[in-house]
Protein backbone atom coordinates (compact mmCIF):
# COMPACT_ATOMS: atom_id res chain seq x y z
CA UNK A 1 0.00 0.00 0.00
CA UNK A 2 1.36 3.38 -0.93
CA UNK A 3 1.82 5.96 1.85
CA UNK A 4 0.06 9.27 2.10
CA UNK A 5 0.78 11.25 -1.06
CA UNK A 6 2.37 14.42 0.24
CA UNK A 7 4.70 15.66 -2.49
CA UNK A 8 3.50 18.95 -3.93
CA UNK A 9 0.21 18.88 -2.03
CA UNK A 10 1.14 21.34 0.70
CA UNK A 11 2.41 24.89 0.20
CA UNK A 12 4.14 27.45 2.35
CA UNK A 13 1.80 30.43 2.01
CA UNK A 14 3.30 32.92 4.42
CA UNK A 15 6.52 33.59 6.31
CA UNK A 16 7.54 36.15 8.89
CA UNK A 17 10.30 36.96 11.32
CA UNK A 18 10.80 39.36 14.17
CA UNK A 19 13.82 41.59 14.35
CA UNK A 20 16.85 39.49 15.36
CA UNK A 21 19.08 40.69 18.19
CA UNK A 22 21.94 39.44 20.33
CA UNK A 23 19.81 40.26 23.36
CA UNK A 24 16.23 41.39 22.97
CA UNK A 25 14.48 43.32 25.72
CA UNK A 26 11.16 41.95 24.47
CA UNK A 27 9.42 38.81 25.71
CA UNK A 28 9.42 35.50 23.86
CA UNK A 29 5.72 36.02 23.24
CA UNK A 30 6.33 39.49 21.79
CA UNK A 31 8.90 38.07 19.37
CA UNK A 32 6.42 35.37 18.31
CA UNK A 33 3.66 37.98 17.88
CA UNK A 34 5.76 40.07 15.52
CA UNK A 35 6.61 37.01 13.41
CA UNK A 36 3.00 35.77 13.33
CA UNK A 37 1.62 39.14 12.22
CA UNK A 38 4.19 39.45 9.47
CA UNK A 39 3.46 35.93 8.22
CA UNK A 40 -0.31 36.59 8.20
CA UNK A 41 0.22 39.81 6.22
CA UNK A 42 2.57 37.99 3.89
CA UNK A 43 -0.01 35.27 3.23
CA UNK A 44 -3.02 37.58 3.13
CA UNK A 45 -4.69 35.52 5.85
CA UNK A 46 -6.46 36.46 9.07
CA UNK A 47 -5.68 34.72 12.32
CA UNK A 48 -9.14 33.17 12.36
CA UNK A 49 -8.09 31.04 9.39
CA UNK A 50 -5.28 29.38 11.37
CA UNK A 51 -6.58 26.08 12.75
CA UNK A 52 -3.29 24.31 13.44
CA UNK A 53 -0.19 25.25 15.41
CA UNK A 54 3.22 23.60 15.70
CA UNK A 55 6.17 24.68 17.81
CA UNK A 56 9.50 23.14 18.74
CA UNK A 57 10.80 25.50 21.41
CA UNK A 58 8.72 25.63 24.59
CA UNK A 59 9.14 27.33 27.96
CA UNK A 60 11.49 28.65 29.25
CA UNK A 61 13.54 29.10 26.06
CA UNK A 62 10.40 29.80 24.04
CA UNK A 63 6.64 29.69 24.44
CA UNK A 64 4.47 26.59 24.81
CA UNK A 65 1.76 25.85 22.24
CA UNK A 66 -1.15 26.45 24.65
CA UNK A 67 0.13 29.86 25.66
CA UNK A 68 0.74 30.83 22.03
CA UNK A 69 -2.84 29.84 21.21
CA UNK A 70 -4.25 31.68 24.20
CA UNK A 71 -2.18 34.81 23.77
CA UNK A 72 -2.99 35.17 20.08
CA UNK A 73 -6.65 34.14 20.30
CA UNK A 74 -6.27 31.09 18.08
CA UNK A 75 -8.88 28.32 17.91
CA UNK A 76 -6.99 25.17 17.05
CA UNK A 77 -8.04 21.70 15.98
CA UNK A 78 -4.43 20.54 15.62
CA UNK A 79 -1.59 21.43 17.98
CA UNK A 80 1.83 19.94 18.48
CA UNK A 81 4.96 20.72 20.46
CA UNK A 82 8.20 18.78 20.23
CA UNK A 83 11.05 18.34 22.69
CA UNK A 84 12.65 21.78 23.06
CA UNK A 85 15.65 21.53 20.74
CA UNK A 86 16.56 23.38 17.57
CA UNK A 87 17.01 20.06 15.80
CA UNK A 88 13.23 19.56 15.88
CA UNK A 89 12.57 22.39 13.46
CA UNK A 90 12.50 19.98 10.51
CA UNK A 91 10.33 17.34 12.19
CA UNK A 92 7.94 20.05 13.47
CA UNK A 93 7.55 21.47 9.97
CA UNK A 94 7.04 17.94 8.63
CA UNK A 95 4.24 17.38 11.14
CA UNK A 96 2.57 20.57 9.97
CA UNK A 97 2.78 19.37 6.36
CA UNK A 98 1.47 15.93 7.27
CA UNK A 99 -1.40 17.40 9.28
CA UNK A 100 -2.50 19.42 6.27
CA UNK A 101 -2.02 16.52 3.84
CA UNK A 102 -4.04 14.22 6.10
CA UNK A 103 -6.82 16.75 6.56
CA UNK A 104 -6.31 17.20 10.31
CA UNK A 105 -5.98 20.94 9.78
CA UNK A 106 -6.40 23.36 6.88
CA UNK A 107 -3.89 26.09 7.73
CA UNK A 108 -1.05 25.40 10.18
CA UNK A 109 1.22 28.05 11.67
CA UNK A 110 4.67 26.93 12.75
CA UNK A 111 5.57 29.51 15.35
CA UNK A 112 8.43 30.26 17.75
CA UNK A 113 9.65 33.14 19.90
CA UNK A 114 13.06 32.23 21.31
CA UNK A 115 15.56 33.96 23.58
CA UNK A 116 18.81 32.02 23.73
CA UNK A 117 20.36 35.02 25.50
CA UNK A 118 18.65 34.15 28.76
CA UNK A 119 20.47 31.94 31.28
CA UNK A 120 19.79 28.25 31.48
CA UNK A 121 19.50 27.58 27.78
CA UNK A 122 19.89 24.19 26.16
CA UNK A 123 23.21 22.52 26.77
CA UNK A 124 24.46 25.09 29.25
CA UNK A 125 26.19 24.11 32.48
CA UNK A 126 22.94 24.20 34.43
CA UNK A 127 20.83 22.38 31.86
CA UNK A 128 19.02 19.57 33.72
CA UNK A 129 19.06 17.49 30.54
CA UNK A 130 22.83 17.14 30.87
CA UNK A 131 22.33 14.86 33.87
CA UNK A 132 19.73 12.57 32.36
CA UNK A 133 20.52 8.85 32.48
CA UNK A 134 22.93 7.94 29.70
CA UNK A 135 24.24 11.50 29.28
CA UNK A 136 23.07 14.68 27.60
CA UNK A 137 21.93 14.55 24.00
CA UNK A 138 25.06 16.31 22.70
CA UNK A 139 27.37 14.19 24.85
CA UNK A 140 27.16 16.29 28.01
CA UNK A 141 28.51 14.90 31.29
CA UNK A 142 28.97 17.82 33.70
CA UNK A 143 30.91 15.69 36.22
CA UNK A 144 33.64 15.41 33.58
CA UNK A 145 33.39 19.11 32.75
CA UNK A 146 31.77 18.46 29.36
CA UNK A 147 28.76 20.68 28.69
CA UNK A 148 27.22 22.60 25.77
CA UNK A 149 26.26 21.29 22.33
CA UNK A 150 29.55 22.60 20.93
CA UNK A 151 31.52 19.99 22.87
CA UNK A 152 29.84 17.19 20.94
CA UNK A 153 30.52 18.98 17.65
CA UNK A 154 34.17 19.47 18.66
CA UNK A 155 34.53 15.76 19.53
CA UNK A 156 33.06 14.78 16.17
CA UNK A 157 35.26 17.26 14.29
CA UNK A 158 38.41 15.90 15.96
CA UNK A 159 37.36 12.41 14.79
CA UNK A 160 36.97 13.71 11.25
CA UNK A 161 40.36 15.43 11.22
CA UNK A 162 42.11 12.41 12.75
CA UNK A 163 40.51 10.02 10.28
CA UNK A 164 40.79 11.91 7.03
CA UNK A 165 43.59 14.38 7.63
CA UNK A 166 42.95 17.79 6.15
CA UNK A 167 44.09 21.11 7.52
CA UNK A 168 42.02 22.30 10.50
CA UNK A 169 42.22 25.89 9.22
CA UNK A 170 40.42 24.90 6.01
CA UNK A 171 37.18 24.80 7.99
CA UNK A 172 37.37 28.62 7.79
CA UNK A 173 35.75 28.36 4.36
CA UNK A 174 32.41 27.59 6.02
CA UNK A 175 32.04 30.58 8.36
CA UNK A 176 33.59 32.87 5.71
CA UNK A 177 31.01 31.82 3.08
CA UNK A 178 28.09 32.07 5.46
CA UNK A 179 29.22 35.48 6.78
CA UNK A 180 29.53 36.70 3.20
CA UNK A 181 25.89 35.79 2.71
CA UNK A 182 24.92 37.51 5.96
CA UNK A 183 26.65 40.67 4.76
CA UNK A 184 24.00 40.82 2.01
CA UNK A 185 21.11 40.28 4.43
CA UNK A 186 19.91 43.44 6.20
CA UNK A 187 18.25 41.45 8.99
CA UNK A 188 21.37 39.39 9.83
CA UNK A 189 23.01 40.14 13.18
CA UNK A 190 26.65 39.67 12.03
CA UNK A 191 27.20 41.41 8.69
CA UNK A 192 30.91 42.30 8.60
CA UNK A 193 32.75 39.97 6.22
CA UNK A 194 35.49 37.85 7.77
CA UNK A 195 38.79 36.56 6.41
CA UNK A 196 40.85 33.44 7.02
CA UNK A 197 43.08 35.60 9.21
CA UNK A 198 40.11 36.68 11.32
CA UNK A 199 39.18 33.04 11.66
CA UNK A 200 42.64 32.00 12.84
CA UNK A 201 42.92 34.97 15.19
CA UNK A 202 39.66 34.06 16.92
CA UNK A 203 40.21 32.05 20.08
CA UNK A 204 39.47 28.40 20.52
CA UNK A 205 36.29 27.88 22.52
CA UNK A 206 36.31 24.11 22.71
CA UNK A 207 39.37 23.04 20.74
CA UNK A 208 39.36 22.13 17.85
CA UNK A 209 36.42 24.58 17.40
CA UNK A 210 37.13 28.30 17.29
CA UNK A 211 34.82 31.18 18.10
CA UNK A 212 33.79 31.69 14.45
CA UNK A 213 32.88 28.00 14.13
CA UNK A 214 30.09 28.52 16.67
CA UNK A 215 26.60 29.87 15.99
CA UNK A 216 25.23 33.00 17.54
CA UNK A 217 23.43 33.06 20.83
CA UNK A 218 20.57 35.33 19.85
CA UNK A 219 16.90 36.19 20.24
CA UNK A 220 14.16 36.18 17.65
CA UNK A 221 10.82 34.89 16.46
CA UNK A 222 9.73 33.17 13.25
CA UNK A 223 6.52 31.97 11.67
CA UNK A 224 5.97 29.67 8.68
CA UNK A 225 2.36 29.08 7.56
CA UNK A 226 1.45 26.02 5.50
CA UNK A 227 -1.81 25.15 3.75
CA UNK A 228 -3.16 22.73 1.20
CA UNK A 229 -2.54 23.35 -2.49
CA UNK A 230 -6.22 24.20 -2.93
CA UNK A 231 -6.34 26.63 0.00
CA UNK A 232 -3.03 28.17 -1.07
CA UNK A 233 -4.48 29.24 -4.43
CA UNK A 234 -6.36 32.03 -2.63
CA UNK A 235 -3.23 33.37 -0.92
CA UNK A 236 -1.42 36.37 -2.29
CA UNK A 237 2.12 35.05 -2.73
CA UNK A 238 3.70 32.91 -5.44
CA UNK A 239 3.40 29.36 -4.16
CA UNK A 240 6.25 27.38 -2.70
CA UNK A 241 5.59 23.65 -2.34
CA UNK A 242 7.05 20.96 -0.12
CA UNK A 243 8.15 18.34 -2.64
CA UNK A 244 9.99 15.84 -0.48
CA UNK A 245 10.66 15.01 3.16
CA UNK A 246 12.53 12.52 5.28
CA UNK A 247 12.55 12.20 9.05
CA UNK A 248 15.21 12.61 11.68
CA UNK A 249 17.37 9.57 12.33
CA UNK A 250 18.11 8.10 15.75
CA UNK A 251 19.85 5.04 17.17
CA UNK A 252 23.33 3.89 18.06
CA UNK A 253 24.72 4.93 14.68
CA UNK A 254 23.58 8.51 15.25
CA UNK A 255 25.26 11.25 17.27
CA UNK A 256 23.50 14.54 16.85
CA UNK A 257 26.44 16.67 15.70
CA UNK A 258 28.55 13.96 14.04
CA UNK A 259 27.40 12.19 10.91
CA UNK A 260 27.24 8.36 11.01
CA UNK A 261 30.46 6.43 10.47
CA UNK A 262 32.78 8.78 12.36
CA UNK A 263 32.86 6.71 15.54
CA UNK A 264 31.26 9.53 17.54
CA UNK A 265 30.06 8.32 20.95
CA UNK A 266 28.90 4.71 20.26
CA UNK A 267 28.79 4.94 16.43
CA UNK A 268 30.57 2.41 14.22
CA UNK A 269 33.59 3.57 12.24
CA UNK A 270 32.73 3.16 8.57
CA UNK A 271 32.77 4.90 5.21
CA UNK A 272 29.82 2.83 4.06
CA UNK A 273 27.30 5.65 4.54
CA UNK A 274 23.55 5.45 4.00
CA UNK A 275 22.96 5.70 0.27
CA UNK A 276 19.19 5.92 0.32
CA UNK A 277 17.87 9.43 0.83
CA UNK A 278 14.10 9.16 0.49
CA UNK A 279 13.74 12.94 0.32
CA UNK A 280 15.05 12.91 -3.26
CA UNK A 281 12.85 10.03 -4.33
CA UNK A 282 9.73 11.68 -2.94
CA UNK A 283 10.57 14.91 -4.73
CA UNK A 284 11.62 13.10 -7.92
CA UNK A 285 14.92 15.00 -8.05
CA UNK A 286 18.62 14.42 -7.33
CA UNK A 287 21.36 16.23 -5.44
CA UNK A 288 22.66 17.81 -8.64
CA UNK A 289 19.28 19.47 -9.22
CA UNK A 290 19.52 21.58 -6.05
CA UNK A 291 20.01 25.32 -6.51
CA UNK A 292 21.03 25.79 -2.88
CA UNK A 293 21.35 23.94 0.39
CA UNK A 294 20.24 25.02 3.86
CA UNK A 295 21.98 23.31 6.73
CA UNK A 296 21.50 23.34 10.51
CA UNK A 297 24.81 25.15 11.01
CA UNK A 298 24.99 25.32 14.80
CA UNK A 299 28.71 24.64 14.29
CA UNK A 300 30.80 24.92 11.13
CA UNK A 301 31.54 21.16 10.86
CA UNK A 302 27.81 20.57 10.40
CA UNK A 303 28.07 21.88 6.84
CA UNK A 304 30.85 19.41 5.98
CA UNK A 305 29.04 16.53 7.69
CA UNK A 306 25.72 17.30 6.00
CA UNK A 307 27.28 17.50 2.51
CA UNK A 308 28.78 14.05 3.10
CA UNK A 309 25.71 12.57 4.73
CA UNK A 310 23.50 13.52 1.79
CA UNK A 311 25.99 12.42 -0.85
CA UNK A 312 27.02 15.82 -2.24
CA UNK A 313 30.57 14.88 -1.22
CA UNK A 314 32.08 11.49 -0.49
CA UNK A 315 33.16 10.46 3.02
CA UNK A 316 36.18 12.53 3.99
CA UNK A 317 35.87 14.76 0.92
CA UNK A 318 33.61 17.43 2.39
CA UNK A 319 36.33 19.66 3.79
CA UNK A 320 38.03 19.91 0.40
CA UNK A 321 34.61 20.24 -1.27
CA UNK A 322 33.68 23.49 0.55
CA UNK A 323 36.85 25.35 -0.51
CA UNK A 324 37.24 28.02 -3.20
CA UNK A 325 33.79 29.57 -3.01
CA UNK A 326 31.90 26.41 -3.92
CA UNK A 327 29.29 27.00 -1.16
CA UNK A 328 29.13 30.76 -1.71
CA UNK A 329 26.58 32.66 -3.78
CA UNK A 330 27.73 32.27 -7.36
CA UNK A 331 29.33 28.93 -6.50
CA UNK A 332 28.14 25.45 -7.39
CA UNK A 333 25.91 25.04 -4.32
CA UNK A 334 25.25 28.15 -2.22
CA UNK A 335 24.75 27.15 1.43
CA UNK A 336 22.71 29.17 3.93
CA UNK A 337 22.25 32.30 1.85
CA UNK A 338 20.54 33.99 4.82
CA UNK A 339 23.72 33.84 6.88
CA UNK A 340 22.64 30.79 8.82
CA UNK A 341 22.74 30.21 12.54
CA UNK A 342 26.40 31.23 12.34
CA UNK A 343 25.76 34.82 11.25
CA UNK A 344 22.09 35.69 10.66
CA UNK A 345 20.86 34.46 14.04
CA UNK A 346 19.71 31.33 15.82
CA UNK A 347 15.99 30.97 15.25
CA UNK A 348 16.26 27.21 15.39
CA UNK A 349 16.50 26.95 11.59
CA UNK A 350 13.09 28.52 10.98
CA UNK A 351 15.06 31.50 9.64
CA UNK A 352 16.50 29.16 6.99
CA UNK A 353 12.99 28.09 5.95
CA UNK A 354 11.89 31.73 5.72
CA UNK A 355 14.92 32.33 3.47
CA UNK A 356 14.17 29.28 1.31
CA UNK A 357 10.66 30.58 0.69
CA UNK A 358 11.84 34.10 -0.10
CA UNK A 359 14.53 32.74 -2.45
CA UNK A 360 12.02 30.63 -4.33
CA UNK A 361 9.78 33.68 -4.70
CA UNK A 362 12.75 35.70 -5.98
CA UNK A 363 12.57 38.27 -3.16
CA UNK A 364 16.18 38.19 -1.97
CA UNK A 365 17.73 41.13 -3.84
CA UNK A 366 21.51 41.16 -3.70
CA UNK A 367 21.71 37.66 -2.28
CA UNK A 368 19.18 36.12 -4.67
CA UNK A 369 20.20 32.77 -6.19
CA UNK A 370 19.39 33.50 -9.86
CA UNK A 371 16.44 31.44 -11.05
CA UNK A 372 16.26 29.33 -7.85
CA UNK A 373 13.72 26.53 -8.38
CA UNK A 374 14.72 23.76 -5.97
CA UNK A 375 16.15 24.28 -2.48
CA UNK A 376 16.87 21.72 0.21
CA UNK A 377 16.91 21.76 4.01
CA UNK A 378 19.20 19.07 5.45
CA UNK A 379 20.91 18.31 8.72
CA UNK A 380 23.69 16.21 10.20
CA UNK A 381 20.99 14.25 12.05
CA UNK A 382 19.40 13.18 8.78
CA UNK A 383 16.08 15.00 8.39
CA UNK A 384 15.42 16.91 5.21
CA UNK A 385 12.81 18.77 3.17
CA UNK A 386 12.95 19.81 -0.47
CA UNK A 387 11.04 22.89 -1.56
CA UNK A 388 10.18 24.01 -5.05
CA UNK A 389 8.31 26.82 -6.73
CA UNK A 390 5.46 26.22 -9.07
CA UNK B 1 30.70 30.82 48.12
CA UNK B 2 32.08 29.15 45.01
CA UNK B 3 29.83 26.66 43.27
CA UNK B 4 31.01 23.10 43.71
CA UNK B 5 32.12 20.65 41.09
CA UNK B 6 29.04 18.79 39.76
CA UNK B 7 28.52 15.23 40.91
CA UNK B 8 26.89 12.63 38.69
CA UNK B 9 23.38 11.53 39.66
CA UNK B 10 23.51 7.84 40.58
CA UNK B 11 20.75 6.50 38.33
CA UNK B 12 19.09 3.19 39.20
CA UNK B 13 20.26 1.47 36.04
CA UNK B 14 23.89 2.38 36.73
CA UNK B 15 24.31 1.53 40.43
CA UNK B 16 26.55 -1.52 39.86
CA UNK B 17 28.89 0.67 37.80
CA UNK B 18 29.24 3.19 40.64
CA UNK B 19 29.66 0.42 43.23
CA UNK B 20 32.44 -1.05 41.09
CA UNK B 21 34.15 2.29 40.68
CA UNK B 22 34.17 2.75 44.48
CA UNK B 23 36.08 -0.56 44.72
CA UNK B 24 38.47 0.47 41.96
CA UNK B 25 36.88 -1.76 39.32
CA UNK B 26 35.57 -0.75 35.90
CA UNK B 27 32.35 -2.71 35.30
CA UNK B 28 30.46 -2.80 32.01
CA UNK B 29 26.97 -4.19 31.34
CA UNK B 30 27.07 -7.43 29.34
CA UNK B 31 24.09 -9.44 28.13
CA UNK B 32 23.70 -12.85 29.77
CA UNK B 33 21.87 -14.11 26.68
CA UNK B 34 23.61 -12.68 23.61
CA UNK B 35 26.92 -11.57 25.22
CA UNK B 36 26.65 -8.05 23.84
CA UNK B 37 28.55 -5.42 25.85
CA UNK B 38 27.18 -1.92 25.68
CA UNK B 39 27.29 1.66 26.97
CA UNK B 40 25.58 3.72 28.32
CA UNK B 41 23.91 1.33 30.77
CA UNK B 42 20.23 0.49 30.57
CA UNK B 43 17.86 -2.02 32.15
CA UNK B 44 17.87 -4.43 29.18
CA UNK B 45 20.27 -5.46 26.43
CA UNK B 46 19.80 -3.02 23.51
CA UNK B 47 20.43 -5.87 21.04
CA UNK B 48 18.03 -8.56 22.30
CA UNK B 49 16.08 -6.83 25.10
CA UNK B 50 17.13 -9.51 27.58
CA UNK B 51 16.78 -8.61 31.27
CA UNK B 52 19.90 -10.62 32.09
CA UNK B 53 22.23 -7.67 32.55
CA UNK B 54 25.53 -8.95 33.97
CA UNK B 55 28.14 -6.50 35.14
CA UNK B 56 31.55 -7.73 34.00
CA UNK B 57 34.90 -6.37 35.02
CA UNK B 58 36.59 -4.71 32.05
CA UNK B 59 40.33 -4.69 31.40
CA UNK B 60 40.45 -0.94 31.88
CA UNK B 61 42.56 -0.69 28.74
CA UNK B 62 41.63 1.44 25.78
CA UNK B 63 42.77 4.11 23.38
CA UNK B 64 41.85 7.77 23.00
CA UNK B 65 39.16 7.91 20.30
CA UNK B 66 38.60 11.68 20.41
CA UNK B 67 39.33 14.56 22.76
CA UNK B 68 38.67 18.26 23.14
CA UNK B 69 40.16 21.07 25.16
CA UNK B 70 37.84 23.47 26.95
CA UNK B 71 39.25 26.99 26.74
CA UNK B 72 36.32 28.65 28.52
CA UNK B 73 35.34 28.35 32.14
CA UNK B 74 31.92 26.72 31.95
CA UNK B 75 31.73 24.21 34.79
CA UNK B 76 32.47 24.84 38.47
CA UNK B 77 35.58 22.96 39.58
CA UNK B 78 37.07 22.78 36.08
CA UNK B 79 39.76 25.36 35.39
CA UNK B 80 40.50 25.87 31.69
CA UNK B 81 42.31 24.67 29.78
CA UNK B 82 41.26 21.10 30.54
CA UNK B 83 40.61 18.03 28.42
CA UNK B 84 37.66 15.68 27.95
CA UNK B 85 38.06 12.50 25.93
CA UNK B 86 36.13 9.59 24.51
CA UNK B 87 38.05 6.41 25.30
CA UNK B 88 37.56 3.36 23.11
CA UNK B 89 37.67 0.37 25.47
CA UNK B 90 39.02 -3.03 24.46
CA UNK B 91 35.54 -4.44 25.16
CA UNK B 92 33.96 -2.19 22.48
CA UNK B 93 32.07 0.68 24.09
CA UNK B 94 33.44 4.20 24.42
CA UNK B 95 33.42 6.08 27.73
CA UNK B 96 33.69 9.80 28.40
CA UNK B 97 36.44 10.78 30.85
CA UNK B 98 39.26 13.18 31.57
CA UNK B 99 42.80 12.16 30.66
CA UNK B 100 45.02 12.57 33.71
CA UNK B 101 48.79 12.58 34.18
CA UNK B 102 49.31 13.90 30.65
CA UNK B 103 50.02 17.45 29.42
CA UNK B 104 47.50 18.76 26.86
CA UNK B 105 50.16 19.01 24.16
CA UNK B 106 50.96 15.29 24.45
CA UNK B 107 47.42 14.01 23.93
CA UNK B 108 46.99 12.14 20.65
CA UNK B 109 44.18 10.22 19.02
CA UNK B 110 44.91 6.51 19.37
CA UNK B 111 47.05 7.00 22.50
CA UNK B 112 46.87 3.86 24.70
CA UNK B 113 45.32 4.57 28.10
CA UNK B 114 44.27 2.71 31.23
CA UNK B 115 41.59 3.35 33.82
CA UNK B 116 42.35 5.03 37.11
CA UNK B 117 39.90 5.91 39.83
CA UNK B 118 39.28 9.39 41.19
CA UNK B 119 37.41 9.47 44.46
CA UNK B 120 35.25 12.59 44.79
CA UNK B 121 32.99 11.71 47.75
CA UNK B 122 32.08 8.64 49.81
CA UNK B 123 29.53 7.75 47.14
CA UNK B 124 31.15 8.91 43.94
CA UNK B 125 34.37 7.67 42.41
CA UNK B 126 34.95 8.64 38.77
CA UNK B 127 36.64 6.42 36.22
CA UNK B 128 39.42 8.41 34.54
CA UNK B 129 42.20 7.40 32.16
CA UNK B 130 45.97 7.92 32.05
CA UNK B 131 48.53 7.04 29.39
CA UNK B 132 49.74 3.45 29.49
CA UNK B 133 52.99 2.07 28.19
CA UNK B 134 52.46 -0.10 25.09
CA UNK B 135 53.80 -3.19 26.88
CA UNK B 136 51.35 -3.09 29.80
Amino acid sequence: MAGLDVSGRVAVVGVGMSRLERRSPRSNLALAAEALKEALRDAGLTKGEIDGLVTNIGHPLGVDYDRLAEAFGLRLCYSEQTWTHGRFMGPALQHAVLAVAAGLARVVACLVGIRFSRPGHIGGPRDPEATRQGGGSHGEAPHYGIVTPGAGAAMAWRLYLSRYGGRPEDLAAVPIAIRKHASLNPQAIMRTPITREDYLNAPFIIEPLRLLDCCLVSDGGACVIVASRERARDCRQPLVFVLGMQGMRAGREEFVFGRPGLGAWQQSVSDDLEREHPVYGMAGVEQKDMDGLYVYDAFAPQVVFTLERFGFAGPGEGLAWVQDGRIELGGELPVNTNGGLLSEGHVSGWNHVVEIVRQLRGECGERQIPGARLLQWATTFGDSLIFGRE
Amino acid sequence: MAEERPLPPLHEDELPFWEGARRGELLLPRCGDCQHTWWPPGPVCPECLSDRVEWRRASGRGVVASWVVFRRRLVPGFEPPYNVAWVQLEEGPRLVANLVDVPLEEIRTGMPVEAVFQRLTDEVTLVQFRPRRQSS
